[in-house]
């Protein structure tokens, strides 16, 4: 059986690389791409523990977490789309409107 | 050893799928390697024993969330928009440094966290005990000093009771009291790895001067859908062996069909599973010296029926009957039916769970996916882009204007009502 750790350690690679994209990448659909991908890693940090522990509540939680995702994911996109209509760009450095 | 190599092929093709997703300048090519960094992710929830999640994980993340976004993508032609220069120049190391940095600190914590001292989890085996003992009454059930169940009745088992692994001596007692009525041998009742539920179960037999307690393991986990696992223990002394016969029709002889054949006292056969509904009115156990001899007919169809999804054991023991001066021993066939346990991480189990306990989150979640469906909505709709008619003129060829103001003598363009509305005849020009 593969350890608990080697999954954690995973996770937190992936959670990172997500995290990379967040701050480096200027296009905000891959943006959202790496927001998913964090999702993934936390995702499959949940798992990895409810096996450690013979518990379904992480199974559980992480049937949440892929709903939420998808409810953010329909809700953002629609958003990007609605920007792009009006400013013809999703580059993140141009969407500064609601700067003060 | 194989799982190692398997979840390090795997985790490097999704971490070289990450890497890449990151580095693409294709938000097409970035879609597609998430989409196998996803599928590298369901793979290790199979490797986890979630088998649901993982087929979820395909459904929603893969084929519905990716897919939304692809269109997204395609709709915007966003994989033909370049990366501008960054405002701020030094925002590249900058992120690159803090991002070694917390993987770094987080790799630390997760080494020397030592979460794998605890160990892996396994169920406890499960216990349970049957009375089948010819002539004794109510017993109660100890198990190493311990009660585990009261007041069992001939016929009757207690519940399944999980206990902690180790060696066991099982003993049946009158209630009330410390008068030890049988022993069972020292048994071991180990708890097994990973998922499943071993159970065990104790059959008190024999008669009151010579009971016999015999423990034997019993699978309880989830069949076939629709079907139903059956195992029979013999537990009568009367015979050497018995058979398990299918007498299908009363008359007719030629399709008797045995099920076990010759069944010591005191051995458990298990049946392959039959689907539910099966008709045992038929079956009944007989010598396997002589096949006339029927022991059991198995015809109370409230009684002994095959239910889905569960497990069935049925011990052939012997009831003591007291019919005017003697005591006789009635062979009876005690059926125990225990649900079939759902296995870790499917979905029955998941369902189980879900629908219970969690019930007040899930809806509360459906009621977010539909505010998110009506929002996605919202925010996507146009005003519709049709003209209106109030901005439309009226258009006329100027040439044909002027030869017409020519002919008639007025200047058409000018008398031309603007408003699509009709004018009053006021100023209306001489001829039509």
């Amino acid at each position: 059986m593969v350890q608990t750790e080697a999954f954690v350690m995973l996770s937190a690679v992936l959670f990172v690389l997500g995290m990379m994209g967040v701050l480096l990448r200027r296009n905000a659909i891959l943006v959202f791409m790496s927001v998913e991908l964090m999702l993934n890693a936390a995702n499959l940090a949940l798992v990895a523990f409810a096996r450690q522990w013979n518990q379904l509540e992480g199974h559980l939680f992480v049937f949440f977490v892929m709903t939420v995702a998808a409810a953010e994911v329909a809700v953002g996109l629609a958003l990007i789309v609605a920007i792009f209509r009006t400013k013809q760009s999703i580059n993140i450095d141009e969407l500064h409107q609601m700067e003060g | 050893m194989t799982e190692v190599i398997l979840f390090i092929a795997v985790g490097v093709i999704a971490i070289a799928a990450a890497v890449l997703m990151l580095l693409s300048e294709n938000a097409v090519h970035s879609a597609l390697f998430l989409i196998v960094n996803f599928a590298c992710v369901a793979f290790f929830y199979l490797m986890l024993n979630a088998p649901f999640l993982a087929m979820i994980q395909i459904a929603v993340y893969a084929g519905a969330i990716m897919v939304l976004f692809l269109f997204v993508i395609m709709l915007l032609g966003a994989e033909k928009l370049g990366e501008s220069t960054r405002q701020f120049r030094w925002l590249a190391p900058l992120a690159l440094a803090l991002s070694a940095a917390f993987l770094l600190i987080v790799g630390v914590a997760i080494v020397q966290g030592q979460i794998d001292l605890r160990g892996p989890v396994t169920r406890e085996p499960l216990l349970r005990v049957v009375h089948a003992v010819e002539d004794a009454g109510p017993v109660d059930v100890y198990a190493n000093g311990e009660r585990v169940a009261a007041n069992v009745s001939f016929g009757d088992a207690s519940a399944f009771e999980p206990v902690l692994p180790g060696e066991y001596t099982i003993s049946l007692t009158q209630p009330g009291t410390e008068t030890v009525i049988a022993n069972s041998a020292a048994t071991v009742l180990a708890s097994s790895e990973g998922d499943s539920a071993t159970a065990f179960t104790a059959i008190a037999s024999g008669d009151a001067g010579a009971p016999v307690i015999n423990v034997i393991p019993n699978n309880i986990e989830s069949v076939e859908a629709r079907s139903a696992r059956v195992t029979v223990y013999n537990a009568y002394n009367g015979l050497d062996a018995v058979n398990l016969v299918d007498f299908a029709s009363p008359n007719d002889l030629n399709d008797d069909r045995v099920v076990i054949s010759d069944l010591p006292a005191g051995e458990t056969v298990v049946l392959p599973l039959l689907p539910e509904d099966t008709s045992v009115n038929g079956w009944a156990f007989v010598d396997a010296a002589n096949a006339e001899n029927v022991l059991f007919r198995m015809d109370n169809p409230e009684v002994y029926s095959i239910a889905r999804d569960t497990s069935q054991l049925l011990i052939l023991g012997g009831e003591q009957v007291i019919s005017g001066a003697d005591t006789l021993v009635r062979p009876v066939v005690i059926p125990l039916v225990t649900k079939a346990v759902s296995s870790f991480g499917g979905p029955q189990s998941i369902g189980q769970l879900l629908f219970t306990r969690y019930m007040l989150p899930f809806q509360l979640i459906a009621l977010l996916l539909l505010a998110a469906m009506i929002g996605a909505i919202v925010l996507t709709h146009k005003e519709s882009a049709v003209p209106r008619r109030r901005d439309v003129r009226r258009v006329v060829s100027k040439p044909l204007a002027a030869a017409i103001g020519a002919q008639t003598g007025t200047d058409v363009l000018a008398a031309t009502p603007v408003e699509d509305t009709p004018q009053l005849p006021e100023n209306q020009p001489a001829g039509d």
